[in-house]
């Protein structure tokens, strides 16, 4: 069987490959906002974290050649905005949603300034060598093989990260603590919790990751950088975070869900299936709606989601 | 401030006036690490923006749409409601403007034809407020998140529809029938700007009314300070909430019918001026007053028009400004705080605070889980 003269079976493993590796960075960045959410952060910043990533990631790759140098660069910028987000968020008091838009606003910004400022008219691409690794056995499996296990390292990484974070949330006296300081601060901090070393560690979580799935996008996967790149990208990240529950798994289910849809518009379009696009990329933001919809009243939301903690007032 | 110089009533500006100077600063730092003279930057982002009339004209027409933008997006803040779907509302409304434009362009009036536009545009923005509207008070599912998945459907159904069903069939690229200029909103008298500023302007004023002199501006105002007496008051606080959403995307798709009839004449594919977050540094720094818009909406005007003029010759990227407004931001962020710290009333920080003062999150959204079902007032889901 063939579909539009490529043979199907190689059809679906490019586009399950597409899908996954677009859920890679969903998947980061939401693990990380998953944790800053579960202590009480809410933290629409990771747009603008994001991009700072993918564009100091790609700088940095650029300059040394080298991905590794791309990847710290995308995490130090990230813990740097995650740390400016919990000075003015758990310190100063002042509200998330304002701290996070003037981070997002600030990053696409500072991102798009730079890059024109440096690059001016020239649009370059990385050299850098981020080679694929086959794992044995695994990749030989038909039609899955390919697409999940002969991928980057970072790919790995953001699947890999997924357990790490359940267990961190779920079974860590740190996990706990975001947990009791995100539900009840107030009994967190007379039971010995310090509230603002637990958030503040959690805003840099939270950034590092957001910072890490920016350079994902520009070093290990498109290995370009443009202004806006990540268009909504950590806000869907945020998104999913919720419809996951804050569960690493289901915001795993739900990324992978996301970043197939995504594929399937490409897909359909190669076929020359006459679907409109417009439809097909439109689909995982209403399916983020209809999903939220669904499991309103079912999930419950850490209950001191975004309320400023201070000692001795309620 | 209990001692200033100025009146009490404008002792929230003097926050943002610093937070605006400080980040002018920080800006002028990054200008200078980055190898450019700040000094030339800004007396030529001054002398070209407010210096000459080309930059004063352009000034005044992106203001219009910035400050019908602005004055919904201060109903929905002032009533507690995080509408930051101003953009897609805005794109909706401004290609259900082009369309109905060109629907009845030289068939009748042109006054009446810019006001069947004016109608669509609001029609559209409200229709994407409204699906946020319908799921907050439905299902009370937050509408931050609702509202910025909205923004990028309306990316795509507004790139779809000028491609296809409503697309000039006559020209090549992705567009709406073109309204010719004779017939687009004329010029104010002795000056190149359109008549939009005048309707923005007006638009404000209504917003101010609806504040200070009606019962539903008041019961917005107590849904935004406190939702539970709200309900306990036996106001209709979700009516409200659905009111304040709506109110803004009608205004946000005004805004674009009002680009569309003074400035561009058609809609075209994956137009986005991006004014939302622009309307966000903005209201937030009027510290949600709806006059003190006016001052603001021209000053960010004059900095978005001046960074264009001044990107050519002096080689500094317009995103410079789009930082700049960032930096704003972040610095009001920071300047609010030591503006609590200063008040009378010390670190106590629930005390009583005139509208004007508001420039916090209003508490019935912090204090809310963001997708538990609002409590109805009377009836309801148990």
């Amino acid at each position: 069987m063939t579909a539009g003269g490529i043979p199907l079976a190689a059809f679906i493993t490019a586009m399950l490959a597409a899908g996954l590796v677009a859920a890679a960075p969903l998947v980061l960045a939401a693990l990380g906002e998953a944790v800053g959410e579960k202590s009480g952060l809410l933290n629409l910043g990771i747009e603008g974290m994001m991009l700072s990533g993918a564009f100091f990631g790609f700088y940095a790759a650029y300059q040394t050649g080298g991905a590794l140098w791309g990847v710290l660069a995308g995490i130090a910028v990230g813990l740097t905005l995650g740390l400016l987000f919990a000075v003015l968020t758990v310190s100063l008091r002042v509200d998330q949603v304002l701290v996070g838009l003037a981070i997002t606003i600030f990053g696409g910004g500072l991102t798009a300034f730079l890059y024109r400022d440096i690059f001016g008219g020239q649009n370059p691409s990385l050299s850098v060598d981020t080679p694929r690794i086959a794992i044995p056995a695994l990749s030989g499996i038909p039609i899955l093989g390919d697409a999940m296990f002969n991928q980057g390292l970072l790919f790995y990484l953001a699947f890999l990260l997924v357990s790490v974070f359940a267990f961190l949330l779920a079974r860590t006296r740190f996990g706990l603590q975001v947990r009791a300081v995100g539900e009840h601060p107030f009994a967190a901090d007379a039971s010995g919790v310090d509230v603002t070393r637990t958030r503040y560690l959690a805003a840099l979580i939270a950034g590092a990751m957001a910072g890490l799935a920016g350079a994902f996008l520009s070093v290990a996967d498109l290995k370009i950088f443009q202004v806006g790149m990540t268009v909504g990208t950590g806000f869907i990240a945020l998104a999913l975070t919720m419809v996951g529950g804050w569960n690493p798994y289901r915001i795993l289910l739900a990324s992978v869900l996301f970043g197939l849809l995504r594929s399937l518009g490409n897909g359909l379009q190669i076929l020359g299936i006459d679907v409109r696009t417009e439809f097909i990329t439109m689909l995982p933001y209403i399916g983020i709606m209809v999903a939220l919809a669904l499991l309103a009243g079912r999930t419950s939301l850490p209950a001191a989601l975004g309320v400023p903690y201070a000692r001795g007032r309620r | 401030m209990r001692h200033g110089v100025f009146p009490a009533r404008f002792a929230p500006l003097l926050t943002s006036v610093a937070a605006i100077a400080a980040a002018m600063v920080l800006g002028g730092l990054f200008l200078a690490i980055r190898g450019k003279d700040p000094i030339a930057a800004y007396g030529m982002l001054a002398s070209r923006g407010l210096g000459t009339s080309y930059g004063i004209t352009e000034t005044l027409i992106r203001m219009a749409p910035l400050l019908i933008v602005s004055a919904g997006l201060l109903i929905s803040l002032r009533a507690g409601v995080w509408n930051i779907g101003i953009d897609g509302q805005l794109m909706v409304g401004a290609l259900f403007a082009g369309v109905a434009a060109a629907a009845v362009a030289g068939q009748i009036a042109n006054p009446l034809m810019w006001v069947i536009a004016a109608l669509a545009g609001m029609g559209g923005g409200l229709l994407w407020a409204l699906v946020p509207g319908i799921l907050r008070v439905r299902w009370g599912l937050n509408e931050i998140i609702t509202t910025l998945m909205m923004n990028y459907v309306a990316l795509n159904v507004t790139s779809w529809l000028v491609k296809g069903p409503v697309k000039d069939p006559s020209v090549v690229p992705p567009q709406t029938v073109l309204i010719p200029r004779e017939m687009r909103l004329p010029a104010i008298p002795e000056t190149g700007v359109h008549v939009g500023l005048v309707v923005g302007l007006i638009v404000v004023v209504l917003v101010t009314i609806l504040f200070r002199h009606t019962v539903i501006g008041f019961m917005l105002d107590v849904v935004g300070r406190n939702r539970q007496a709200a309900i306990h008051a036996g106001m209709p606080v979700n009516r409200l909430t659905l009111v304040a959403l709506l109110a803004s995307g009608a205004l946000a798709g005004l805004a674009g019918a009002n680009d569309i009839l003074g400035v561009k004449g058609l809609f075209q594919g994956n137009w986005n001026p991006g004014y939302g977050f622009a309307a966000f540094a903005l209201v937030y720094l009027a510290r949600l007053n709806s006059l003190w818009i006016i001052p603001f909406a021209y000053f960010l005007s004059f900095l978005a028009i001046g960074g264009e003029m001044m990107a050519r010759p002096l080689g500094i990227p317009t995103y410079f400004v789009e930082m700049l407004e960032g930096l704003m931001l972040i610095c009001f962020a920071v300047a609010t705080y030591f503006e609590r710290m200063r008040s009378p009333f010390g670190h106590q920080e629930e005390v009583e605070t005139g509208p004007a003062n508001a420039g916090e999150a209003p508490e019935a959204l912090v204090g809310e889980p963001l997708l538990e079902p609002v409590a109805q007032p009377t009836g309801g889901r148990p």
